[in-house]
């Protein structure tokens, strides 16, 4: 169903325009018909990345998304013209250890790169641009 | 996010409804470390659908503060996608979950 669904969306870069953001997933996640694991994932990789743009990204003046399905999964394109910042190049949180130790940061990049299959980071004309391959099943 | 807050065994149980997302993490985090203070606190998160890091990093405060202040901190009723992204970012290791609001309170 709705195959070739297509999303696009221009958002402020603040904390405020997450939960549009999250509204207007969950509303393509219905209409698509994206079986739940997937809409988590959908929805939890586009936060993340907003939520990043918005505390690093002073002087970003857009965010934007794209979104389509392809045979092998669902393709996001997320761009914002703040400082550049390579999601890649961050070092993973320590997952094992004990709360007393457990830090808080880390945990949305981790996130990010966990809930896609790829996600390649590149800067260009000014804009930080990442690409994300999502599995639907 | 609605937080119902219910007094049971000496506890409060903290009914938790909705996204605990960037959005609604401040007021979560501040109601919940308000409850710690004064005794232990059950986070029942059935109602809750979906949990960002900024979702996870109130949880974590608050087992933090529950351990601070001897009170303890637990969760219970994790639906399947949020006890994902528990998993993956090890925090099944370092919060205390039960399958059941019962569960949590008969710890």
């Amino acid at each position: 169903m709705a195959g070739s669904m297509e999303l696009s969306l221009r958002l402020r870069p603040e904390a405020e325009a997450v939960p549009v953001l999250l509204d207007r997933l969950e509303a393509y996640a219905w209409e698509a018909g994206l079986p739940p694991a997937a809409a988590q994932r959908l929805a939890l990789v586009c936060e993340e990345w907003l939520a990043n743009v918005a505390m690093h990204g002073a002087g970003a003046s857009f965010a934007e998304l794209a979104l389509w399905r392809e045979a092998d999964g669902l393709h996001l394109r997320l761009a914002d013209d703040g400082p550049a910042f390579d999601p890649l190049a961050e070092p993973p949180p320590d997952t094992e250890c004990p709360l007393g130790e457990r830090m808080a940061g880390g945990l949305g990049l981790h996130l990010m790169r966990r809930m896609t299959r790829r996600l390649d980071y590149a800067r260009e004309a000014g804009r930080n641009r990442l690409l994300a391959v999502l599995d639907v099943a | 996010m609605e937080i119902v807050e219910i007094e049971a065994e000496g506890m409060t149980v903290a009914v938790l409804e909705g996204r605990l997302d960037t959005a609604t993490a401040p007021a979560a985090e501040a109601r919940l470390l308000a409850l710690l203070a004064e005794r232990p606190v059950v986070a029942d998160l059935s109602a809750v659908r979906y949990v960002s890091s900024a979702g996870l990093r109130v949880l974590l405060k608050a087992a933090k503060q529950g351990t601070a202040s001897g009170h303890g901190f637990s969760i219970c009723g994790l639906q399947s996608p949020v006890r994902e992204v528990f998993e993956i970012s090890g925090f099944d290791r370092i919060i205390t979950a039960y399958p059941t609001r019962a569960e949590a309170l008969a710890a």
